[in-house]
């Protein structure tokens, strides 16, 4: 218990933060209002040095993910919270610098940032879930926030028929899942998800999953693909990003989908992986799933006019590259007993990219979040349309040159970051002998290509159009939104060669995977081995 | 110092040390010494690197003076003094280590499959004492040419001045890395760096069009090689799963193994791709050694400034083909075919553009023939099989000829850009222009093969060899060449450095201000080299003479038997010349032609006088004794000077149908390849047009599909699975 305890620290720093932030965002001083972000900030911190010191649980198949998966959050979490500050009640609080009263039934500063927190605790609850209800509720946690945070990011009507949407369809995605993990519950006798694995290695040495695990298995996949945006729960993705503001729809591209894959992981880990791969059905499940969503997301990018839905069909495109590391697995040396290489495993890769993918997304909407025009109600109507980043090199350099690199980041061009990333994936599916999804994978990165480097065309090439029915863009005011863009550029540039190997090698230990052993003969003895001995050479051959 | 590549280091340095582990360089190697050597040999390579930075600082900061000149002597000074001390621990008083690795940082690693397939090429130095005897001419000619340079180039001061510099100083770089890389890649990364500067160099220029035009034929013809170097890269991976020297030499299942089947003669059991890998090696370096076919394009690269010349074009980048080969001579040793195949390129290459540099009238045109020649009588020395013979003749060379070049870039410099020796004449006898002229002597002597100078031991090692290997025919082509060698080195030296003085300027003439060309021209004076020009050309006269000293201590024989190359030579003495034991008889076979060809250069252009010992008679610059001659001879001499039409054969035979060709790839490429390439793109699109509809935006539409997509998929799986 006490263990347990120790290793929700990060998690228990984020939740302190949160109510200090719930109480601070209704004070009626502007100044104090206004260092909300600054402490959701110094909590992530906080609870990102946790992290790294807490001690991993020896118990689930992946008992290093934690302490990855939390870091990254932290992570990740600074720079997305850079991007919101200043975002929640920006015409609100504009009136009262103006003189109106402060009402704090009108007020959504702290709400705002105490859901960006719980949302983040969500995050990190479910990097560390070691039963299906707890990650159930942590994945709850993650999204439930968000439905919130989409809708009161503007003051449109867009963003609240894009919360409606998502909450809807979050919760069929929910219902999906759910489903899923009671049928895993009904197949192994147990939601703990160590004695699930024991259970599982024990059925597939006697003669494999039976249905209703695999049943279970798949639907919680279905299920789980709404949180990573994949086809065929992706529907929502373009609407709600484009009703929700950029600093928002960045959080959207992250939080949800590192929560998905998470889960993911921490179920197909459950499974034994014999001869490296996963069994017919759900292999056959991923597969389909990782190809459909990459080039459904590609696809429709393709066709985007609105910067906006390009990168959230580039983002479902991205769970379907990640998914083919889902699909490679921890890699046969692992399961043999080796440690995690990311050239290798599967896992690691996905880990890794999630960072990757992380950093360059949030510089993409970034630069969306720092370009706005003032429209005629008096919100702020961010840049959006492809054409308000045509030229963008001759007004806003900076901003050009921080989506230039988060294109080429996303793209995968070497020797940037994406390329760092993305290489682990290819040869991780190469060494899982997956060699016709590779080369779908790398079609579709070619067909990414196209709207990537549009996007880099559009802003560093091209001259930009001065229309009398649009105002010209300028910089937002709220310096945090800078602050991301140029962090985010710099940390695409600057990780591929610098510490960037480091993170990778972190995302490694990350992927540390101990499958349950088997234990032949009566005795069923406790599932208590240590993690140097070696493997158990029993196979179903 | 770190790559973009680098960020693959947690590749491999991450693996475990489980069976997936690759083992370690050099773990399983036998039989060589495997030593240390120190981290400061990286000094030897990065100290250019650095240096060539500095100069795009000082193009940033807009230098105007000559500090990127004395940026650049610093540091190839200091990479030369680490190449000696590299020299002197591997060939040691206690025997030194006979092959050492040393470490970077890692580069590119690759790691797939489950039996450990790895891609490992690490920015790692192999050193042995091959690897010291190329550093050596390499560092210390650098170090000497970069202070020449600084005075040849001083007219270009400010941003040209940092841009040859820098070209300068990543062509060392560069140059390093090919030598010293300790596997494929890094060669191939050197390679196509030289390659780069070199090109760079060449349109120095750049607003000239021949130096362009020039320029890009160096480079393409430079790919035609390149891609076979490429290709035998490819197979060497593709066949001994690495590419690290480590492994290849000296792992007794790799090279080793081959060779010994190839010295018992067991050549059946050779498989057909360690046979092809060196005839794709060859390639590679025919290409960048200028060997026939690919030769034409160093003639025309001294459109470069003459210390380019004298360093990338004479004495170091174009050795690299050699070097290439030297170092693979074991996997060469494993396909006769091969080895022939060099000897007989290199030999007609030799004799070939010999005859072609007794016509010519550029004197830098004509040393730059002489080089492709020579460097045919050193592909001839490491093909039969006597590797110390073609190294030494490349040390010799690259003093004596980087003199000869730096002699004629000194003439050029002084008579604004004059080099045709009809227009010059007596040139030792002008004012400030003795050690020029002295320098240029001796460089003669060498390159003539006069006894007891450096090129005449080196050379006749390499002939020797021929007869002793039994390449009879190999060695009496090369002797007639030796002869030729010696008639047109001393044609310059006649013509232009001795008898009446005689100057007229060359096209860099610059009237002064209210001058007129022609009375800039009766007012031209030649303005005799400085004191930097000066020091250098004293130090390579010096050092092309003791260079013959290293000779009798056999230096060269040393150097190589303890390298990769060493004890492949074949062992039995059955050739002959005349009857009698080649390495004897040879001193004075290749003297007899040599000063033959001396003085019939002293008959048809010598002055009157004591320097053509009497039996010369010229009297005036424009015309000799020859000239009388050149109607007897008939066509022979016209084609000659023409270069035997080779330009215009491949213009005819290669570009002209390579331009149709280019003609109809592009109409098909408009028709057909670009529609298919617009099919492809619009595939995606018209996908993308048909799944559009279901983003309709509507929420129960997307619960209804998201449902559907569900059952689809479970069905499709099931369906899968069932089948």
């Amino acid at each position: 218990m006490e263990a347990k305890l120790a290793s929700l620290y990060p998690e228990i720093t984020l939740f302190i933060t949160t109510c200090a932030v719930m109480v601070l965002g209704l004070s009626p001083q502007a100044a104090l209002r206004r260092l909300c972000p600054g402490l959701a900030i110094m909590g992530l911190v906080f609870a990102g040095v946790l992290a790294l010191t807490t001690t991993p649980g020896a118990e689930t198949p992946l008992p290093m993910l934690p302490m990855y998966a939390k870091t990254l959050v932290a992570g990740v979490g600074v720079l997305l919270a850079l991007l919101l500050a200043g975002s929640a009640d920006r015409v609100y609080e504009a009136m009262i610098d103006r003189g109106a009263k402060f009402d704090a039934l009108r007020s959504n500063t702290g709400e705002f940032w105490s859901f960006f927190l719980f949302s983040m605790t969500g995050l990190m609850l479910c990097a560390g879930a070691d039963d299906l209800i707890w990650l159930f509720l942590a994945l709850e946690l993650v999204s439930l926030p968000t439905y919130v945070m989409v809708a009161v990011s503007t003051g449109r009507n867009r963003s609240k028929e894009a919360a409606v949407k998502y909450f809807f369809l979050g919760a069929l995605g929910a219902a999906v899942f759910l489903y899923g993990f009671v049928l895993i519950y009904g197949a192994a006798g147990s939601t703990d998800l160590a004695t699930i694995a024991t259970v599982f290695a024990q059925q597939q040495a006697e003669g494999g999953l039976g249905p209703i695990a695999i049943g279970g298995i798949m639907l919680s996949l279905l299920g789980l693909c709404f949180k990573i945006a994949a086809v065929p729960m992706h529907f929502y993705t373009p609407d709600v990003y484009q009703g929700a503001s950029a600093p928002v729809a960045a959080m959207l591209a992250f939080v949800p989908k590192t929560a998905g894959f998470i889960a993911i992981l921490l179920i197909l880990a459950c499974v034994r992986w014999p001869d490296g791969a996963l069994p017919e059905p759900i292999h056959a499940l991923v597969w389909v799933l990782a190809v459909l969503t990459m080039t459904v997301g590609n696809v429709l990018a393709l066709l985007q006019r609105s910067a906006k839905r390009l990168l959230a069909y580039s983002s479902i495109a991205h769970s379907g590259y990640m998914l083919v590391g889902v699909l490679a697995g921890p890699g046969l040396a692992q399961a043999a007993g080796a440690d995690a290489s990311i050239a290798t495993s599967g896992f690691a890769a996905v880990l890794f990219y999630l960072f990757v993918y992380g950093i360059s997304t949030v510089g993409a909407f970034a630069v969306l979040a720092c370009l706005e025009r003032t429209s005629p109600d008096g919100e702020p109507e961010e840049a959006d349309d492809l054409d308000d980043l045509r030229g963008l090199w001759k007004t806003h350099p900076s901003m050009a040159a921080v989506m230039a690199l988060s294109a080429f980041g996303l793209l995968g061009l070497p020797p940037l970051l994406g390329f760092v990333g993305k290489l682990p994936l290819f040869t991780s599916a190469i060494s899982a002998e997956e060699i016709p999804l590779v080369i779908i994978l790398g079609l579709n990165s070619a067909i990414a290509a196209f709207y990537y480097l549009r996007l880099v065309a559009l802003t560093l090439l091209e001259n930009p159009e001065k229309l009398p029915t649009r105002p010209e863009l300028k910089m937002a005011p709220m310096s945090g939104r800078r602050t991301a863009a140029l962090l985010s550029a710099t940390g695409v540039i600057v990780f591929a060669f610098i510490g960037g190997p480091q993170i990778a090698g972190f995302a490694e230990r990350g992927a540390t995977y101990i499958p349950k052993r088997v234990h032949t003969g009566e005795a069923a003895a406790p599932v208590d081995t240590p993690a140097d001995a070696e493997p158990v050479a029993v196979r179903d051959e | 110092m770190t790559s973009g590549l680098d960020m693959l280091t947690p590749l491999a340095d991450l693996i475990g040390s489980g069976a997936l582990a690759a083992p370690p360089a050099g773990e399983k190697a036998a039989g060589a010494v495997h030593g240390d050597i120190g981290a400061w040999v990286m000094a030897i390579p990065f100290l250019p690197l650095l240096g060539s930075l500095l100069c795009v600082l000082c193009a940033i900061f807009k230098v105007k003076s000559k500090l990127p000149a004395w940026i650049t002597v610093a540091g190839l000074a200091g990479a030369f003094v680490a190449a000696f001390v590299m020299f002197q621990q591997t060939t040691g008083a206690d025997g030194g280590s006979q092959w050492a690795v040393a470490k970077a940082f890692d580069w590119i690693n690759f790691q797939w499959g489950s039996e450990g397939q790895a891609l490992v090429a690490n920015f790692s130095f192999y050193v042995d004492s091959l690897t010291c005897l190329w550093m050596l001419f390499v560092t210390g000619l650098a170090t000497l040419i970069a202070l020449y340079a600084s005075e040849y180039m001083s007219h270009d001061k400010g941003p040209g001045y940092c841009r040859f510099f820098f070209a300068f100083n990543l062509f060392v770089f560069s140059m390093a890395c090919l030598v010293m890389g300790d596997n494929l890649l890094l060669l191939f990364l050197g390679w196509e760096g030289v390659g780069l500067c070199s090109y760079l160099l060449i349109g120095y220029f750049y607003k000239k069009e021949s130096a362009v035009a020039a320029a890009k034929k160096a480079f393409i013809m430079n790919r035609i090689g390149d891609l076979g170097l490429s290709l035998g890269v490819m197979l060497t991976f593709v066949h001994f799963g690495t590419l690290e020297y480590a492994q290849l030499f000296h792992d007794p299942e790799m090279f080793p193994k081959y060779l010994a089947l190839a010295q018992a003669g067991d050549f059946a059991s050779i498989p057909w791709q360690v046979e092809l890998i060196p005839i794709l090696l060859a390639v590679g370096a025919f290409g960048k050694s200028a060997q026939f076919p690919l030769y034409v394009w160093l003639p025309d690269a001294m459109e470069g400034p003459t210390p380019v010349s004298a360093l990338i074009h004479a004495a170091t980048m174009v050795t690299a083909g050699v070097y290439l080969v030297a170092r693979f001579l074991p996997v060469f040793a494993a396909n006769q075919a091969a080895l022939g195949l060099v000897i007989l390129i290199g030999a007609f290459t030799a004799l070939l553009s010999a005859t072609i540099a007794m016509r010519q009238y550029d004197i830098k045109r004509i040393m730059a023939y002489s080089t492709v020649s020579q460097l045919g009588y050193m592909f001839v020395g490491v093909a039969v099989l006597a590797p110390s013979g073609g190294a030494f003749h490349v040390f010799t060379h690259a003093f004596f000829k980087a003199t000869l070049f730096l002699c004629c870039g000194a003439v050029m410099h002084g008579f604004a850009g004059q080099l045709d020796l009809r227009k010059l004449s007596g040139v030792m006898s002008m004012k400030g222009w003795l050690i020029v002229s002295l320098a240029m002597l001796v460089g003669c002597l060498n390159l003539a093969g006069v006894p007891f100078t450096a090129g005449y031991f080196s050379k006749d090692m390499i002939l020797a060899e021929s007869f002793v290997n039994g390449h009879a025919i190999a060695g009496w082509v090369l002797l007639i060449t030796a002869g030729l060698t010696a008639y047109y080195t001393f044609r310059v030296f006649f013509r232009v450095f001795v008898g009446p003085t005689h100057a007229e300027p060359g096209e860099d003439l610059h009237p002064h201000e209210g001058e007129s060309m022609e009375e800039a021209k009766a007012n031209f004076h030649a303005h005799a080299p400085g004191w930097a020009i000066n020091l250098v050309l004293g130090i390579l006269l010096v050092g092309s003479i003791l260079v013959a000293f290293l000779y009798p201590m056999h230096w060269a024989d040393d150097m190589i038997a303890t390298s990769t190359a060493g004890g492949i030579g074949a062992g039995d003495h059955t050739g002959t010349v005349l009857g009698m034991d080649p390495h004897k008889v040879m001193y004075y076979v290749s003297a007899v032609f040599g000063v033959t060809g001396i003085l019939i250069a002293a008959f048809l252009h010598g002055p009157k006088g004591l320097w053509s010992l009497g039996i010369g008679n010229r009297s005036e610059a424009e015309t000799s004794r020859a000239d009388a001659l050149v109607p007897k001879v008939g066509p022979v001499a016209h084609l000659a000077e023409r270069k035997w039409l080779v330009d215009e054969l491949y213009h005819a035979t290669i570009a002209m149908p390579l331009r149709v060709i280019a003609h109809i790839s592009h109409a098909l490429d408009r028709l057909l390849v670009d529609g298919l390439v617009n099919l492809f793109g619009w595939l995606p699109r018209l996908f993308g047009r048909t799944i559009r509809p279901a983003q309709n935006g509507l929420l129960h539409s997307y619960a209804i599909r998201m449902v559907g997509g569900v059952g689809v998929v479970v069905l499709l799986v099931v369906l899968v699975t069932l089948l």
